[in-house]
């Protein structure tokens, strides 16, 4: 019991603490929470930044709040939130089961959501559900890797977080494509979390299992990442690597002939969608769109990957 | 007391809170029989909407609304959103496709056979050059047959899974039902009908066809 309130103070202020350097007090349409998962994935980092200077745009404060992926610590910053009083909740989830009471909690205070990159379970109870199309993006990735693959050969896949809905939503986009194509043969699947450093001590071991492994499908760009870097450790810088998010890390690389590709989602531009919903719905009461809404992914290789700038890609 | 109705009454209404069950709207093609709810249930979900739908309804929208291929051509000068919504059906959210049902002939001027994703590069215009590349199956890429169709809406379906395992059923019916002459396509002429699906009026067509003639 003891043990448990500390926990629980020691998240609070944690929550004070992440509060405190993003909130000023400026007069305006009051604020808006923005609460994704841990900003060491540019990803995440680039959906707050996305958010948060469309809300500044449009007259609100930025609340900018990270859950690590943590279905408590995400329940948490929700009464925080609901206790300040925002005006809307801006949320990439933490778990499309886990979220939905969250999430609920806040319309039961009055205070919308508007959910990206991620969905979940229920619908009714966030205003917007705005995810890219991870099983259209999937497929794109995995054509272009079957292509590069000369449609044969061994491959290992490095699949993602198992909570987050999107790790298998992609999983199943991949071998949607892959499993048509016979002589594709799927030697080892591991899950490395989204994590670069796992990803690397993953794919050492698979490479030392597997050998012959021709290609590497992964689930994310971080852990595309982490796995072209053992490549390049165990001088295998042969085998073909695709990724997903389209981060300018993978960018770099794909320049550099590196890891051949990756798909794009437009998590910038995903985000500021959402901020736009949430203004046009605090103003006028409503979106004006469904509350589910897909977006489509772009597959980034050597053509095209030099546009490619912090999840956007440039006209 | 009052206070500890209050409380009671708090209790209560977190324990529902908790206790609250998710019921998932039934899927199209859902019916009150045995189909089972959720992902399990897809398959046989989906086969019945395709028996419903598929010839009835997809076929005869394509046979209906098929341009040859230079009035879409010309269609597109004037730009693809305005050819988009005189002739063409937009895929779900942001940054979809335009779907256009096309038909035409034209010489084969190279084929890919060997593949899985076989493909044929077709010259409509008769300038020797291909301008268009109809997909042979059994592979076929893309959503362009479900993304024509504006009976097939993704706020119906649970989730993108289900919404994209709709999109695979269409493409394998389509594949299954061609029949592609064996040995080299080309310099054949080819007469077909099918989708396609462009993000800018420029793009390259890779034609979804759903059907297939050849002349020698």
């Amino acid at each position: 019991m003891n043990l448990n309130r500390r926990h629980v103070v020691g998240g609070l202020a944690a929550v004070v603490a992440g509060i405190l350097p993003t909130l000023s007090f400026a007069q305006g349409k009051g604020v808006i929470a923005i609460i994704t998962p841990s900003h060491d994935n540019p990803f995440f980092k680039a959906e707050a930044d996305g958010a948060a200077a469309k809300a500044a745009e449009l007259g609100y404060e930025a609340m900018v709040l990270v859950h690590d992926d943590d279905a408590n610590k995400q329940s948490q910053l929700f009464d925080t939130v609901i206790a300040a009083g925002v005006k809307a909740i801006i949320l990439d989830n933490a778990g499309a089961d886990a979220s939905v009471a969250a999430v609920q909690k806040a319309k039961d205070a009055g205070i919308p959501s508007f959910l990206i990159d991620r969905e979940i379970t229920a619908t009714g109870v966030a205003v917007s559900q705005i995810v890219s199309n991870n099983y259209q993006g999937a497929q794109l990735g995995a054509e272009e890797f079957v292509k590069l693959m000369g449609e044969a050969g061994e491959y290992a896949e490095l699949i993602g977080k198992e909570s987050d809905t999107n790790a298998g939503i992609r999983s199943k986009g991949y071998h949607d494509v892959i499993d048509q194509y016979p002589d594709m043969k799927m030697v080892a699947a591991q899950t490395a979390n989204w994590s670069q450093t796992e990803a690397y001590t993953v794919m050492e071991s698979m490479l030392q299992a597997n050998p012959g492994i021709k290609g590497v499908i992964s689930g994310n760009d971080t852990m595309a990442m982490g796995a072209w870097a053992a490549l390049e450790a165990a001088g295998r810088t042969d085998v073909i690597v695709v990724g997903f998010d389209g981060s300018n890390d993978v960018r770099d690389s794909i320049l550099k002939g590196g890891i051949k590709a990756t798909v794009l989602q437009p998590a910038y531009a995903q985000a500021q969608m959402a901020v736009a919903q949430a203004d046009a719905f605090l103003t006028s009461g409503s979106t004006g769109v469904e509350e589910k809404q897909l977006m489509d992914c772009v597959l980034i290789n050597a053509d095209n990957a030099a546009q490619l700038e912090t999840f956007a890609l440039k006209a | 007391m009052a206070q500890k109705t209050l409380v009671a009454l708090i209790l209560g209404s977190a324990l529902a809170l908790q206790g609250c069950k998710i019921v998932k709207t039934p899927a199209p093609g859902a019916t009150t029989t045995a189909t089972e709810q959720g992902e399990a249930g897809d398959d046989a979900r989906i086969a019945a909407l395709l028996d419903r739908t598929y010839d009835a309804e997809l076929m005869l929208l394509v046979a209906e609304r098929a341009l040859p291929v230079a009035d879409l051509r010309a269609a597109l000068t004037v730009g693809l959103e305005t050819a988009g919504a005189t002739h063409g059906n937009k895929g779900s959210g942001e940054g979809a496709a335009w779907n256009f049902a096309v038909k035409g002939e034209g010489r084969v001027i190279e084929a890919n056979l060997t593949s899985r994703a076989r493909k044929a590069m077709l010259d409509t215009d008769g300038d020797g050059v291909a301008d268009l590349t109809l997909q042979l199956g059994p592979v076929i890429k893309g959503t362009s047959l479900r993304d024509l169709a504006p009976f097939y809406r993704f706020g119906d379906f649970r989730d993108q899974i289900e919404f994209a395992k709709l999109a695979r059923a269409l493409n394998d019916r389509a594949s299954a039902a061609l029949q592609v002459p064996d040995g080299d396509l080309t310099g054949k002429i080819i007469r077909f009908s099918g989708t396609v699906d462009l993000r800018s009026a420029t793009d390259p067509w890779l034609v979804t066809v759903v059907t297939l003639d050849t002349a020698p």
